[in-house]
């Protein structure tokens, strides 16, 4: 219920965010707009660390998610760049390989692809590592 | 009755005439020709008078909408959704643009027929005055005859030059136009011409060849800048839009690095289909969730 909740405040942020980043004339989308995600649902998934990658112009996750058959699911998230995440809390030693995490995320509209743009990840150890947020806050 | 067209006549002779004394003494050197004196030690220490712009700043909540001020005078904020067709998420538009209705009804086709993504999805940069508004600091330095804005985001850099150079006649229209400045009071005054056509306004809304953006960059409290924005395109606006944006100065921040292409996985297609690689890096070592 608790993570409930904190997914539900989390997506507020984020909507507020994305409304501020793609919204204002002449204010840009940052680096690409969101064609190929479905902003209009929100998932959650556990699993493993596979790689993350702490590049411009966006950071990328790729999570091993338990399938029924026994084996994993690759997933790929999409985050905001190592400048603006290292402001908040972020650092390229977040996520580790091998590290089980819980990742709230907007899915892909291509059904034949997993994954999507990430929202939050929350470690083992409950730390969230938000991707859109305030400067500063985490 | 008949002597009126003769005495405007003369009038227009003496206009002319002082017209071309004032511009052979202010305006001798053109942005050409212009030699910018070597700086003297006065200029340097000049400098320590102009406010404190130096260092590092970003608007709160990564730019946009919320730091947006309606200037007085303007129509008040509308809660409405944005009435176009724009393939960009629709979210309350503080104020709308107030097009002419020719470029309304070109704006209208150019949604209709809209990529999916803009050309940044492929790092080429947005122009002014988009550039302006990314979610990423910017840093101000000031030294004499100049101030070089330096913009995180696609790692760019704006030239203002306030050392009384006036603006080319003609310049090749570039992304981020060509710059003059000059100070009034505790007020940075930029003016900028030379747009490319490859450059908004806006998504979806392109600006005529006539655009000038002036911008006003001034301290609100000693952390604090304000930076008003005023785009001037009288073919494309029925009036000058004016937007403020306000940045907070972040002291123990740097400017960072960014290679757009370092990892790009996104992509927009010249028919703009938008793209993303979401191919996994190959193992560099043993698996890590093997079992």
């Amino acid at each position: 219920m608790k993570q409930v909740k904190a997914n539900l405040k989390q997506t507020v942020l984020f909507v507020v965010l994305l409304g501020a980043l793609t919204a204002t004339p002449g204010t840009a989308v940052a680096h690409h707009g969101f064609a190929d995600y479905d902003m209009t649902r929100h998932e959650t998934i556990v699993g493993k660390v596979r790689a993350f990658q702490w590049t411009n112009p966006h950071t990328w996750l790729w999570l091993d998610v338990p399938n029924d058959k026994g084996g994993f699911t690759l997933y790929a998230f999409e985050g905001m760049s190592p400048n603006y995440l290292g402001r908040r809390g972020w650092s390229r030693t977040s996520l580790q390989p091998g590290d089980k995490i819980t990742v709230n995320f907007f899915p892909f509209k291509d059904p034949a692809k997993k994954g999507g743009t990430l929202a939050s990840a929350t470690k083992d150890n409950g730390e969230i590592l938000n991707n859109f947020v305030p400067p500063g806050a985490k | 009755m008949a002597e009126q067209p003769r005495k405007h006549f003369g009038r227009f002779i003496v206009v002319a005439l002082a017209s071309a004394l004032f511009v052979s003494v202010t305006s001798a050197q053109t942005w050409l020709d212009f030699k910018r004196p070597a700086p003297t030690a006065a200029d340097w220490a000049a400098l320590a008078k102009l406010p404190d712009f130096t260092g590092v700043w970003e608007e709160p909540l990564g730019g946009g909408a919320t730091s947006l001020v309606i200037p007085p005078g303007a129509a008040k904020p509308t809660a409405q959704k944005t009435a176009s067709t724009s393939k960009f998420p629709t979210f309350p538009m503080r104020q709308p643009l107030p097009l002419t209705p020719d470029w309304a009804a070109k704006v209208q086709l150019l949604r209709a027929h809209a990529g999916e993504d803009t050309t940044a999805a492929n790092c080429l940069p947005p122009g002014m005055p988009e550039i302006m508004g990314q979610p990423y600091p910017y840093e101000f330095l000031l030294t004499p005859g100049q101030v070089t804005i330096v913009g995180e985001a696609y790692m760019i850099v704006r030239h203002i030059y306030t050392d009384g150079r006036p603006l080319p006649e003609d310049p090749d229209p570039t992304f981020f136009g060509t710059s003059v400045g000059h100070w009034e009071g505790n007020t940075l005054v930029a003016e900028s011409i030379g747009f490319s056509p490859q450059t908004t306004i806006a998504p979806d809304v392109p600006h005529s060849d006539k655009m000038k953006i002036i911008e006003r960059f001034s301290l609100t409290d000693p952390d604090t800048m304000s930076i008003e924005t005023t785009v001037i395109d009288p073919v494309a606006l029925t009036h000058p839009y004016v937007t403020t944006r306000i940045l907070k100065r972040h002291p123990n921040w740097t400017i960072d690095e960014y290679i757009c292409e370092q990892n790009n996985r996104n992509s927009v297609t010249s028919d703009g289909k938008a793209e993303v690689d979401t191919t996994p890096p190959p193992p560099s070592g043993p698996d890590p969730n093997s079992k």
